[in-house]
């Protein structure tokens, strides 16, 4: 029941973006399509689950003034791997993210989950922990993508939904719009969460 | 002190340990990348010149300073004969927001065979629509004279909403055919 | 020619391609510390002083250490770029707090607080990044990571006085907090957007 716990609350209880507004960035920049919002993800997932794995690995080893640089060090050589990678078997995704990959690194869900989570748990919650936050990361960032790209281009993951006589409201895939989605989602969602209690 | 040399320490042997993973994913991807962006580019070559078998590349030598510089100028296209069949080459300009790149095949008499737009960042729904097949048929049969935006005079119909992007695509491609037309002509 | 490329990358990176607004980034001190006028000011004067700082020093990093055609070592070192990089900002943000301590106390004070958040501002990593990406010379590099700072502090200056004002407004339950500071941000975007049809 525990370990279902530590999965589950970061998809909804404590959602890193929604609820602890957290990695907002590549959330805005990345999700004008549901295939670089899974591709952002996928990427995050990765270098969370990582970085959590091997701060709880060596937490003991590192003094506690130089763990900050220790961890950012960690989560950096995480994000160039998944950078590399993904130009070698997935380049159009790459040039789609773009700059967003190498900035994983200071996307502050990461730190944030070394710092909060792994560096004082067992390798087993921290991976996880760093699943569900993942996870809850990168549903976010699908919901969002899925109502800009219908709403922006009329389509879904590439495919046309709408009928083709919809003008797409193109504005919705441009940056006003990725702000527009959010602030609208949290005020759901917090309304949602107010009903609940 | 001892516990600065031992933090010191403690740092250096992470960073040492990832550095050394680092270099060694990179020599396994680094060819993999290379040999991609070939591969990418040898097939955005074909789409544009489909008579062409293979393909031989056109340099050109610049002495800056001490140094020689070799620059592409163009690919010379052969079919399986060995026949020249036509040219491609790589044109760039900066568009709305971003910098946009074409490939544009042409035959032996300078008429433009197609054009594939490769790398392009513009604005989804407006300037991105440069990439799609429709925008490219409108340069079909152009020669160089004659490639130019509506909007200046010419008869290349601009993108709704995205003139600078068009702009970019079409006098790219002028000023680089001009350009290789001159050389060619003057062999 | 020179002077006019200079013009315009000033004008693009406070204007067109505005940090915040246009490639989101820095996103998290925007809406964090857009509460009062004064932390914004704050805020906002440490983040072009890093950001400019910042451009210089991984630019000479990049080019002297690890680009292998320019570097001392003639190494390939580009892959080991985010963690020089992000080591750089962080060594220098501590650095530049020690400094700024012993030196001048006051302005310790007014930027003190804001320093240590500075180093997980994906804002500054991102202009050393795209410095790199866009091939600038030493000169461009600097130039670019003093406007983008002041781009930044434009907008979170503006944000912060309409917050002030948001507060005493009357806007439902569910909307308050950073649901509504969202959608002002999507007004700003939009405004901002008309500047991007400018040609220089």
């Amino acid at each position: 029941m525990k370990a279902f716990g530590e999965l589950t609350k970061g998809i909804i209880k404590e959602n890193p973006i929604f609820v602890m507004a957290l990695g907002l960035c590549p959330t805005l920049a990345v999700s004008t399509s549901v295939n670089n919002a899974i591709g952002m993800g996928a990427a995050a997932t990765f270098v969370l689950i990582g970085s959590n794995i091997v701060i709880s690995l060596i937490k003991n080893f590192i003094p506690s003034k130089v763990r900050i640089p220790a961890y950012i060090v960690i989560i950096a050589s995480f994000v160039t791997v998944v950078d590399m990678v993904m130009e070698a078997y997935a380049a159009s995704l790459h040039k789609s993210l773009g700059l967003f990959i190498p900035l994983i690194v200071v996307n502050c869900i990461i730190l944030g989950r070394a710092e909060a989570f792994a560096s004082k748990n067992s390798v087993g919650s921290s991976i996880l922990d760093g699943i569900g936050m993942g996870i809850g990361f990168s549903l976010a960032l699908i919901v969002i993508a899925t109502i800009r790209e219908i709403i922006g281009t009329g389509k879904f993951y590439g495919m046309q939904i709408l009928p083709c006589s919809y003008q797409p409201a193109i504005c919705a895939i441009l940056p006003p719009g990725a702000f527009f989605t959010i602030g609208i989602l949290m005020a759901l969602f917090n309304k949602w969460v107010a009903k609940k209690s | 002190m001892n516990d600065v040399v031992k933090m010191g320490l403690v740092l250096l042997i992470i960073t040492l340990i990832a550095s050394c993973v680092l270099a060694v994913i990179y020599q396994k991807t680094a060819p993999i990348i290379a040999k991609n962006k070939q591969l990418e580019e040898e097939k955005a070559r074909k789409s544009v010149l489909p008579e062409a078998d293979h393909f031989q590349e056109i340099t050109e030598q610049k002495i800056i300073g001490q140094d020689t510089v070799h620059t592409i100028l163009y690919y010379k296209g052969l079919d399986k004969h060995n026949r020249l069949v036509g040219y491609t080459f790589r044109c760039e300009k900066y568009g709305y927001s971003s910098n946009v790149q074409t490939m544009v095949g042409i035959d032996t008499l300078f008429n433009i065979i197609a054009i594939k737009v490769i790398s392009q960042q513009e604005t989804p729904g407006l300037g991105a629509n440069c990439a799609t097949s429709e925008f490219a048929e409108k340069f079909q049969h152009k020669t160089p004279e004659n490639i130019m935006v509506d909007k200046d005079g010419g008869d290349i119909e601009s993108i709704t909403g995205a003139t600078i992007t068009t702009r970019a695509v079409t006098n790219s491609i002028k000023e680089k055919f001009i350009d290789i037309k001159e050389r060619l002509i003057e062999k | 020619m020179e002077i006019a490329k200079l013009f315009s990358i000033i004008i693009a990176s406070i204007f067109i391609n505005n940090f915040v607004l246009a490639k989101f980034l820095g996103l998290c001190p925007y809406i964090g510390v857009s509460k009062k006028l004064d932390s914004a000011i704050g805020m906002g004067m440490a983040v072009i002083f890093v950001m400019t700082m910042a451009s210089t020093i991984t630019w000479l990093v990049y080019n002297y250490l690890l680009n292998p055609s320019t570097s001392i070592f003639g190494l390939d070192l580009t892959f080991l770029r985010t963690i020089a990089f992000i080591l750089t900002i962080a060594t220098l943000v501590q650095f530049v707090e020690m400094v700024i301590q012993k030196t001048a106390p006051a302005l310790y004070k007014a930027l003190g607080i804001f320093l240590p958040l500075i180093t997980t501002n994906c804002a500054v990593l991102g202009v050393s990044i795209l410095n790199i990406n866009e091939g600038y010379n030493f000169l461009e590099t600097i130039i670019n990571g003093f406007s983008a700072g002041v781009g930044f502090t434009l907008v979170l200056i503006l944000m912060a006085g309409i917050r002030e004002r948001l507060e005493l407004a009357d806007i439902p339950e569910s909307l308050k907090g950073l649901p509504i500071s969202f959608i002002v941000a999507g007004c700003m975007a939009l405004a901002f957007l008309g500047f991007s049809g400018l040609k220089i």
